[in-house]
This record gives C-alpha cells, structure tokens and sequence, in this order.
C-alpha cells in the first residue's frame, strides 16, 4: 500500500513539488509564529505578583495659573498637604477600599525610575547590575494594587511593613547570583547610596512590568514626605460589590468635594482601559501573528481543497478500477487523505531542518533569555499537527465525492 | 486572441471549474484582503490626511536625548523638551517653511462654561504656528495669531463635538470657555481630529504661552514640547538637518558649562521614521524596519502564489488539447504565454477587487482593532474615515499586488503549457 502511495505520488510531481514547496514554505513561518506563541504563553501563565481587578487611576492637575481660582501662595509644602488631604478624602468614601500616592510605580506605567540596590556583608555581598525600577509609593499602594510577600505575607502586613520604613524587594532580584531574598528578611540592604540604608521587609512574589514581560525588578518604599507636593498617581481600589459608575460618582463630587488648594481632580481612569492602552503595542502584535497563522491555514486548505478537487476528478478511472478489484470506500478515503500527510511529512522534514537552524542563530524570540531543543521540537509537532488538520479538512470534500463513485457508471466507456 | 474573446475564455473556464475557480478567485481575494490591511495599517500612520496633510513635508522632533558626558552617551535622560531647548535648536531655524512646537502628548482636562457641566476633554497645548504646519479645517472663527501668542492672551481652539457638549452648538468663536477652571476665549471651532494624527490630534488647543507649559522645565533642557518642522519640499531634508546640527551645536556650547550634551540620534525624523520611533533612548532602525515589512509581503505574496499557481496548472492541464490546436494554427509560444497570463488576470483581478472591498469595509467596521496607536496617552478610538482608509495609493498597491501574484501564480504553468510538444499536445497528453 506504501509502496503504491510512493509510486503514486512520484507519478505526480510536478504538482506535488508545487504543493511540498508550499507546505515547506508554510511550515517554516508557521513554526515561526507558533514558537512566537510557545514564548507568548510562558510568559503569561507566570503569577503577575500584582492585581488591577476593581483599581482605578484619578488624574490630578493643578488649576490653570490664569484661573481666578488659583492660589499663588501655595507652597510646596501646602501643596504636599493638599495632595495627602484629597488621598484622605478619598478613603473615607464607602465604596473606596485602599488608596494609594506612588512616583512612576503603578503597572503598565512606561514611565520609570531607576535605583541601584546592595546588600554588604562579610563573605557576601550582592550588587544589582540591571535596572531595578525605584517604586516610591505610600504604604497602601500594595493594598491598591494586592502585591503579596513570598512567605504568604498578605497587602496589609506589606503595607504595614512600608510603614514602619521597611522595603520590600521581588524575591528573585539577585536571580543570577542564584539567591533568595526570602533569606535576607530582616537584613539592612543599601538603596541607592549609602546614606540610605533599609531593612528588608519582605521578599515579593516578583510584581511583574505588563502581562507580556519578564521583567520585575523592583525596590518598593515608602514615600518621603517631601514627594507628595509634586508626585501624580493617585490610585484606588474600590470595593468589589460597589464597584460600578465609580467614574461618574467621583466625577459628579469632584468639583465639590475633592477641589483642595490648587488640585482638581479631571478624570477617573479604569486599570482595564490602562492595561488596554499600555499593552496595545503587544495585543496589535500577537493580532498579526494570528491572522498570519490564520491566512496560512486557510491557504493549506484551498490548495489541497483545489489540488485534490481536480486530482479526485481526474483520477475517477482508476478509482472505479480499484473498486471493481475490491477496494471499499474506506480504503480509498483513506488512501487520498494518505497521500496528503505524506506530503506534508516530506515537507517536514527539511522545514524542521531550517526551524532547527533558525533557533541555532536565534532567529526567533527569545524566552528567559535561552532556546531550548525541547521547545523547538515542541512547537515543530504544534506545528506539524496544525498543518495536518488543514490537509484533512481540505482532502475530506473530495475524498468523500470519490468514495462516492459508482464504478459502473465511470467505466462505462471502457 | 482579442480582449473579448480573453474574457470570454476566462467566463467559460470559471462555469466550467466552478469548485476549482472558487477556490482561486476565494485565495487571491484572501491574500489581496490580507496585504490591503498591511498596506492601510502602514498608510494611517504615513500617508497625508487632513490635519496631516503635509507628512511629507514634515520633519519630527518629538522627544529629546540629554546626558551628561560622565554619564556616556548609553545612559541619557529621554523626553519631551522646554520651550528654550526647542528655540534655541529649532524653532530659529531659517530653511523650512515653519516649525511649530506643541505639547508631545494629550491630558485630559474639565472644560465647561461657568456654572455649567465639566466635558472632559484631550488637551494639547499649542503655538501659533501649529495651525500653519497643520491644516484643520475651520467651522467657525479662526486660529490664534502670532500677536495672541506674544501677548500670552487666553485664546483656545476646540472641536465640534467639544463645542456642542459645552454649548450645545458650534457657532461659538468669541465666547468664552474654562479649562481646568482658567477662563478662554475661544477663537475658533474645528472639525474633529482623528487620533491617528497623531502629532496634532487633542480635542482642545489652548495658546501654549497663556499655560504654565511654556515655562515648565527639569534641569531647563526638558519641558513639555515637542517640534514638528514643515519643510519647503522633502529635497530640503537634508538641508534642514544640517542647519539643525549647526543649531544643535551651538546650544551644547552653551549647555557646556552645566555638562549637558545633546545627543540627536540622527533626529529630526522623517513621518516613516517617526513612527517606528516608539522608545526615546534608541534610534529607529528603518532599513531593518523595510526589510521586515519586505518579508511580511514576500509571505503574503508566495505563500498563495504557490497555492495559485499548482491550481492554474491542473487547469491548463485540461487545456493541453486545446493549446496545441492553436499552436497547430500558428499560435507562437509567447502569445499562447501572454493570453493565459491574461486570462488568469481578469479572474485575479475580479478576486482583486472583492480582497479590497472587504479590506476597506473591515478597516471601517475594526478600526480600534486595527489602528490601536501604541503607547498612546488617549483613552478615545482611533475614528477612521474615507479620506484616511482610501488613498489612490492603497488602490495602486492592490493593482501592482495583484499583477505580481498573477505573474507569480500563472507565469510558470503557463510557460509549462506553451512548452507541451505539439503531438503530445494534440492527443491531450500534457509532457
């Protein structure tokens, strides 16, 4: 039967190279794309370390210096206590959970500040070499946004952590040196220069940079007082069972209730909407490679929809032939869907040639920094077993149509 | 063979192959469909529209490179500049036609009239220039002047749509409106802007120098603005540029004394170049950028042309008897080549224009799923019209994708069927 299928696919060829040449072509980029979403989907199923459910951002600006309402004689100071005022306005709300002034510290931010962070001591010392994001935010930041400590320490003991001047710093900062912040609970780490030196209150499950990377990096302290007369994110959680129209209520009282000093309050911003905006950049690219993978799909099912119409209509003879000599409908079902994965396998085989070579010169993207063979070899099978459901699903319209042919009524002019 | 016999043929062969023709006239439209979108996601971002008409003539200057020389120039400080980095280096410079300098990216602010509801609205505020390097279309009144913006007088620009929530209507030059509770008088009213212009897209222009944007600086090189120069003709690219490094140098002698440096890389950028300039700390690689979309078309166009092209050939398998008749009669080999190619062109072609036509209507039905901007700072839809979507450009892409993917998709079996011997031919064998 093997034999037969070879015999019958070498008396074809020249089709059959077209149709190898496309199957190879596709193969290739296909691996391409479904290794594009092997990385994809590793990153995204690793914990997030942070929460945005029911989180919102409220913009504040000053008011315009031309304003009448503008006082010009607000300080610095009086500004800084203007800022934490609305803060305290804002949590005695009931529908307000947490509520939270940070510096370039919220997630899907982009805007970012840097810091350098050291632990001394004898016979072991440790040193950050990338960037590690500085989050100045006040205690409850990690309530707003339910960052969670690696022993299991809930928001609330982090936030009281922040209180008492302690950090909190993600548990795999010093990955490389193969080190656990878990360890150094309670030790005194150097943040930035020596003249700020701070305990370490609890290694964090690493909050991580947006859904679509690694990423994590962080030093989370208290705000300084000094901060609050000029820092601008001002985010909240509100209570799951009250959280609807919250932009239209804080916006209806905010001419009354929340115009302090020079501040107002212009907008009332949902972390979704955030997030939506921020990652638009990754969600526009993951939406190309799908449609990519979908044209290709859809193109391996045509051409073998079209090549095997045409094929099953000229080979209607030796079809009835075969079944006057006792093929049954099955077999000969089964024979056209046969030649069609053989084709792909001969495709194959020099496409996972070409994938192979690819990820030797790491040509695709990269995961953790490394490309392994049991990846390659995983998505070569994803994509061998996409491009075999296409080859099916085109073959099964005219197979069926010849298991249909009646054979006296093909050979009638022999 | 005359045209209409071509399209007689062609008629005939599709009634004749209806499955076969379905699925090439459904192929092509795919991939002339699929390289439309590409094309019309390349084109919002490149291609002039009103108030950007004049991409290419505009050169960008949107965010700035400072470091100090201890520092090494890997490690600079990236954003938008104050209003004295933009004069000193751009805005004096004397080749284009104008410069303006601008807010780099909207906020949202309260708008109303006293007493009235607050409207939120994206705001970005603005020269005087700004209206001659941009050209909004104006419904009522006109743009502020140069007088308003030396005098720092409260004068705003705002949309339609602004104007009717505001006040209910749109005749409204004259009146005066609060931002962020500082009263303006609005000086003219606008159509609505797109926020794929993305240079000059708000929903309110206030007169930059009646804001605190215009004093606003960290360190005195960095503030809110950013610069878009309008060149005579895009010829002048270069002569701008190295008028602006001359500018460039002169205000780093002066930065010399604090140990500021500048570092341009390669700025001011091209409309192309600006838009894949979407992180400030590095430059734009464009080649790399050609090469990649290359790739993606060459995919785009391959991948189906091989599909095509073995259908095209099972066809004129069909056919051998009929080819090597006219080749009997005298037909040469390069005609009976060229009336296939053609023949296959009017089925391309019909394919062709059902691929554009779904493009464009998925373009207006999926516009935020399609033309979603990047790290960009509004929370509104990119809105997509006609004059934006349909270009003449985007019509001559499809004619030109087509014609290489019916090339590519009929050239070779047609060149394998005008091959087939005469006698092989005549009894319907096709080697």
């Amino acid at each position: 039967m093997n034999k037969k299928l070879f015999t019958q696919i070498k008396n074809e060829w020249r089709t059959n190279l077209w149709l190898v040449t496309e199957l190879l072509v596709v193969s290739v980029v296909l691996w391409y794309i479904v290794d594009f979403f092997y990385t994809s989907i590793s990153t995204r199923i690793i914990p997030l370390g942070f929460d945005i459910e029911h989180c919102y951002r409220v913009d504040v600006d000053e008011v315009n210096v031309k304003s009448p309402e503008y006082i010009p004689e607000r300080g610095d100071e009086q500004t800084g206590a203007d800022r934490m005022e609305l803060m305290e306005r804002i949590r005695r709300r009931p529908e307000i959970e947490a509520v939270s002034w940070s510096q370039n510290s919220y997630p899907y931010n982009g805007s970012n500040s840097g810091i350098g962070v050291q632990y001394i001591a004898e016979g072991d010392t440790l040193e950050t070499d990338g960037y590690t994001l500085r989050r100045y935010v006040s205690p409850d930041f990690v309530r707003v946004f339910r960052y969670q400590g690696i022993n299991g320490e809930t928001p609330e003991e982090l936030a009281a952590m922040l209180k008492e001047g302690k950090v909190l710093i993600n548990n795999d900062l010093f990955w490389k040196q193969k080190v656990e912040l878990k360890d150094y609970i309670g030790k005194e780490f150097i943040i930035g220069d020596t003249s700020n030196i701070k305990r370490l209150g609890a290694a964090l499950v690493p909050p991580r940079y947006c859904d679509y990377q690694t990423w994590n990096d962080c030093v989370v302290m208290d705000l300084p007082r000094w901060w609050y007369s000029w820092t601008n994110e001002l985010c909240i959680r509100v209570k799951p069972e009250m959280d609807h129209d919250i932009k239209e209520m804080l916006m209806k009282d905010a001419p009354t209730q929340f115009r302090i000093g020079n501040l107002m309050v212009t907008d009332v911003v949902s972390f979704k909407d955030i997030r939506r905006n921020y990652q638009t950049f990754y969600t526009n690219r993951e939406r190309n490679y799908y449609a990519g993978m979908g044209f290709l799909l859809l193109n391996i099912f045509l051409g073998l929809l079209g090549t095997f119409w045409f094929r099953t209509q000229q080979r209607v003879g030796e079809i009835a032939i075969r079944k006057v000599n006792g093929a049954t409908d099955r077999s000969i079902f089964n024979r056209l869907i046969g030649e069609g994965l053989l084709l792909l396998v001969v495709a194959t085989i020099p496409a996972a040639a070409i994938d192979t070579a690819l990820s030797w010169y790491e040509f695709n993207s990269y995961f953790d920094g490394y490309i392994g063979w049991g990846r390659t070899s995983l998505c070569i099978l994803v994509t061998f077993g996409l491009m075999a459901l296409m080859i099916v699903l085109g073959i099964i319209i005219p197979a069926r149509r010849a298991m249909r042919i009646k054979p006296a009524i093909a050979l009638k002019d022999e | 063979m005359k045209l209409n016999t071509i399209f007689r043929s062609a008629w005939f062969q599709m009634k004749h192959q209806k499955v076969l023709s379905i699925v090439t006239i459904a192929g092509t439209a795919l991939a002339i469909f699929l390289i439309m979108i590409v094309v019309m996601m390349q084109e919002v971002q490149t291609a002039p529209y009103a108030p950007e008409s004049n991409r290419d003539r505009f050169l960008h200057y949107k965010y700035l490179s400072s470091y100090k020389e201890e520092w090494g120039e890997g490690d600079s400080s990236n954003g938008p500049m104050s209003y004295n980095t933009a004069k000193q280096m751009l805005l004096s410079l004397e080749t284009p036609e104008a410069a303006t300098a601008y807010r780099a990216f909207t906020a949202p602010a309260a708008m109303s009239i006293p007493k009235g509801e607050n409207v939120q609205a994206d705001f970005r505020p603005v020269d005087d220039n700004f209206w001659k390097v941009f050209d909004f279309t104006f419904i009522d009144g006109k743009p502020f002047t140069k007088a308003d913006f030396d005098a720092g007088r409260p004068e705003i620009v705002i949309t339609e749509s602004v104007a009717r929530a505001v006040f209910g209507t749109t005749e409204v030059a004259g009146r005066e409106i609060l931002m962020n509770l500082a009263p303006f008088r609005v000086s003219g009213v606008v159509k609505d802007v797109s926020t794929l212009a993305d240079a000059c897209y708000a929903q309110a222009w206030p007169n930059l120098s009646a804001t605190t944007d215009m004093e606003t600086t960290w360190g005195d090189i960095h503030g809110y603005l950013s610069v878009t120069l309008l060149a005579r003709s895009s010829d002048d690219f270069a002569k701008i540029k190295d008028e602006y490094n001359k500018a460039h140098d002169r205000y780093e002698d002066q930065l010399k004394s604090a140990g500021w440096k500048i570092s341009s890389r390669n700025r001011p950028y091209d409309q192309e170049t600006q838009v894949i300039a979407l992180s400030s700390n590095n430059e734009p690689d464009l080649p790399g950028e050609r090469r990649r979309r290359l790739i993606i078309y060459l995919i785009l166009l391959i991948v189906p042309a091989i599909n095509l092209s073995s259908m095209t050939q099972s066809r004129l398998k069909q056919r051998t008897a009929e080819i090597g008749v006219r080749r009997s009669f005298g037909c040469t080999r390069g005609r009976i080549i060229a009336d296939i190619i053609t023949e296959n062109l009017v089925m391309t072609l019909v394919a062709g224009v059902i691929g554009l036509l779904l493009s464009v209507i998925f373009g207006y039905l999926c516009n935020s799923l399609l033309f979603a901007q990047p790290f960009s700072m509004t929370f509104n839809p990119p809105k997509v019209d006609s004059s934006i979507l349909f270009h003449w450009s985007t019509f001559g892409w499809a004619m030109l994708f087509c014609f290489i993917l019916n090339l590519l998709s009929s050239g070779l079996p047609a060149f394998n069927a005008s091959r087939t011997s005469l006698v092989n031919a005549l009894s319907g064998r096709s080697k």
